[in-house]
């Protein structure tokens, strides 16, 4: 695993708390989305940090002047749809007025295989820094055929951060050999994948919990 | 004018009128003398205890360092003199010519001893002895005056000439900079006098007095002429020749003919004002002294914690700053910062239970955590209030509990004027519950030590009280952790003292320079960290 391009959020007892709620069976529906929630919000403030600003002259009330920051507005969330949808509100939280494309990747019943079914991405997108938005990273199936999509549509790879909750050190490896430009964010790293492919220990189909299904 | 300005120690304050000139500067309103009528103007900051409080808890006093603070050693100054030599109008120039914070004026009027029946009924038939030391609370005063001075949470009560008894309300003061004890036995009692700094007796002569205190009675006050000659005659003029003259042995400095004694007025105030820039400069050179010991380092210190400097807080401090900022913007990303604080201040919590295991979906199991603390948000109004929409979207069931503390726009004391609290609060300790409390800008660092205390007031102990603050001068939170060693702090953005001294100055950027948390150099004296806009501009109300 790369380290210089894989940045796992700071494991704080404060997080492995978060975790012990969304990870538990037993927790509710609202529970479960306000934690993850949360979670959300910190794997956004983490990519947000990754970006670049550039220098500014602040002018400060009472006429005081100081050498700040100022952000270069180019970022775009593309969230694969389903459970990357529950991303976008986290990220808007953060920036109000990001533009955000979908991606739906589904799994073929035919060739077991994943499958591009639909993509909307804004016009510019080649400019821009994307975060791609999916809550798991098991196999990371859907996840490389989302970059290939960004990446055929001109975004550079190396502005490309995929924030997930939840990531399989499997997952980790095949993503990271074949796209090792782009910066995976994750929240956690899990021991292992299990032989349906779902990571162990885990905290089931993101999805199913937060949309309630 | 006032010498004391340069080397004032806050050039700042939590609020507005703090520097303020004080117009009426009298401490419990304006009838402050008049026996008839109610005299409470203050129905600000009034609580439900009559008795006076000391907050000298077994937990307080072990917080108090070796350091205090200016305001837990006031300069008290006692004005005495007849009726009617024009003490009050003594004391309250001086007050107007200090132009000093936290500057209170205890008068005598406040402390009379509760009547019974029988001599309410002689009081309203003027047979009552008003004038007479046994008519006073000497115990009370000094037990008022030394909870001053030991810079505790004190009540002051208010006397009703009316019921001729106290109100059962009263006024919460904590620590002053400079008390005025005034009242006829001012300079009665050994045990005041021992705490007084500086003694005045008025001398104005009687038959002046006699004139002054008939035409305040007849036309202020619409009383009879014989009434108030009977008065002066049967126990007014005999107990200042009884008690009151000689009292003038103890003063320092007799001013003869009273207010009319310009001369002499000027010279006691003019001493009194080197007195008090001596005492802030040598506090002054204990800060510094005290800035440039490495323990005192903002960013070694454990607790405190000031939000990194990332990309992302750099934008979001450079948009918060900006005066060309728009409301929308600000309060949008006012709640991103508050966030992160908040977030930041979770770190403090360590207490979890480990190793729970928490079976997930597909039957494997994890090895959990669960935090053993509770929070309760206590915010300072109004720029606590601030933090709160972010303090919802972290802990939607939390209990919240809110502190008014305000500067008297007349005195510029500073006064607690609400305080609600949630019961549950109470067996903080024994739960292992963790206060967080928010005010959005520390800037004298008076509002946020005064809101501690009344936390420890309440039981609770100083390190399990975290406060977090966006935008903090590096004196205010110097004099916190001073007054409070324990407490911890989380800030999202810190600026520098501010130092006359040149070498002071120089020291100071290094280490900013070497710890990182004020690459941009701020100083305490920049007007982004020495007045509350924040609040101001999210809620609108500039």
């Amino acid at each position: 695993m790369s380290s210089e391009n894989l940045i796992v959020l700071p494991q704080t007892k404060q997080l492995i708390g978060l975790y012990s709620i969304i990870r538990d069976n037993a927790t509710k529906r609202g529970d479960f989305v306000f934690y993850s929630d949360r979670i959300i919000r910190l794997l956004v403030e983490e990519g947000l940090n990754q970006l670049p600003v550039e220098d500014a002259v602040v002018k400060c009330y009472g006429d005081h002047e100081y050498k700040g920051s100022k952000f270069l507005g180019k970022i775009c969330g593309v969230s694969i749809v389903r459970a990357g949808e529950s991303m976008e509100q986290g990220l808007r939280d953060c920036c109000r007025s990001v533009r955000i494309g979908k991606i739906l990747i589904q799994r073929d019943e035919e060739t077991a295989l994943p499958k591009l079914f639909y993509e909307k991405l804004p016009e510019d997108i080649h400019e821009r820094y994307v975060f791609l938005l999916d809550p798991m990273l098991a196999t990371g199936g859907s996840a490389m055929m989302a970059v290939e999509v960004l990446l055929s549509r001109g975004v550079k790879m190396d502005r490309i951060f995929f924030l997930n909750l939840l990531a399989a050190p499997e997952g980790i490896e095949t993503f990271q050999a074949k796209y090792p430009q782009v910066k995976i964010i994750t929240g956690g790293i899990d021991e292992r994948l299990d032989e349906h492919k779902y990571i162990v220990p885990g905290l089931g189909d993101f999805g199913d919990r937060y949309y309630c299904i | 004018m006032v010498t004391h300005k340069g080397h004032r120690i806050h050039p700042d304050d939590e609020n507005t009128s703090f520097f303020s000139p004080s117009p009426v500067p009298s401490f419990s309103g304006s009838g402050i003398q008049s026996r008839d009528n109610i005299h409470l103007a203050s129905s600000l900051s009034l609580n439900d205890s009559s008795k006076l409080t000391r907050s000298n808890s077994v937990a307080t006093n072990a917080d108090i360092p070796s350091y205090t603070p200016p305001w837990t050693t006031p300069y008290i100054i006692g004005v005495a003199g007849y009726s009617g030599s024009g003490k009050t109008s003594i004391s309250q120039r001086i007050i107007q010519e200090l132009n000093q914070p936290w500057t209170i004026l205890l008068s005598f009027d406040n402390f009379y001893n509760p009547l019974n029946k029988e001599q309410r009924q002689q009081a309203f038939d003027c047979e009552f002895d008003f004038d007479e030391p046994a008519s006073l609370d000497f115990d009370l005063l000094c037990e008022c005056v030394s909870s001053l001075k030991a810079g505790n949470k004190t009540e002051i009560p208010n006397y009703s000439f009316v019921d001729h008894n106290r109100t059962g309300k009263s006024s919460t003061i904590y620590g002053a900079n400079v008390i005025i004890i005034e009242g006829i036995y001012a300079l009665y009692d050994q045990r005041l006098l021992d705490m007084m700094d500086v003694k005045i007796f008025v001398d104005t002569d009687l038959d002046i007095c006699l004139g002054r205190r008939l035409s305040r009675d007849i036309l202020d006050r619409g009383r009879e002429l014989m009434g108030a000659i009977k008065q002066w005659e049967k126990f007014v003029k005999p107990n200042a020749v009884r008690y009151v003259m000689h009292t003038m042995n103890n003063a320092d400095l007799v001013i003869p003919r009273g207010m009319d004694n310009i001369v002499g007025i000027n010279m006691m105030i003019k001493h009194i004002q080197n007195q008090l820039s001596l005492k802030s400069e040598l506090h002054l050179e204990h800060l510094q002294r005290l800035g440039l010991t490495h323990d005192l380092n903002l960013s070694k210190k454990e607790n405190i914690k000031i939000l990194p400097s990332t990309n992302h807080t750099n934008g979001v401090n450079s948009i918060l700053l900006s005066k060309d900022t728009d409301r929308t913007d600000f309060i949008f990303y006012f709640d991103i910062i508050a966030f992160k604080i908040i977030e930041h201040a979770l770190e403090f919590l360590t207490e979890f239970e480990e190793n729970i295991p928490i079976s997930t979906y597909g039957n494997y199991t994890y090895n959990g955590m669960k935090s053993k603390d509770e929070i309760i948000a206590v915010n300072i109004i109004r720029s606590g209030d601030c933090f709160m929409s972010s303090v919802k979207k972290t802990f939607p069931e939390i209990a919240i509990g809110k502190l008014l503390i305000q500067s008297d726009s007349m005195t510029g004391e500073p006064q607690l004027h609400t305080e609600s609290l949630p019961k549950s609060i109470k067996n903080v300790s024994k739960t292992g519950r963790k206060i967080f409390l928010f005010d959005a800008q520390i800037i004298s660092g008076a509002a946020s030590i005064m809101a501690i205390q009344v936390l420890v007031d309440y039981g609770i102990s100083v390190k399990d009280i975290i406060l977090c603050s966006y935008l903090s001068t590096e004196i205010g939170i110097r004099r916190i952790i001073h007054a409070f060693p324990d407490v911890k702090l989380v800030l999202g953005k810190v600026s520098s003292m501010n130092s006359s001294q040149e070498e002071g100055l120089v020291r100071g950027e290094v280490v900013d320079k070497i710890d990182g948390y004020n690459l941009e150099g701020f100083k305490d004296t920049d007007w982004v960290f020495s007045n509350r806009y924040i609040d101001s501009l999210y809620f609108g109300t500039d």
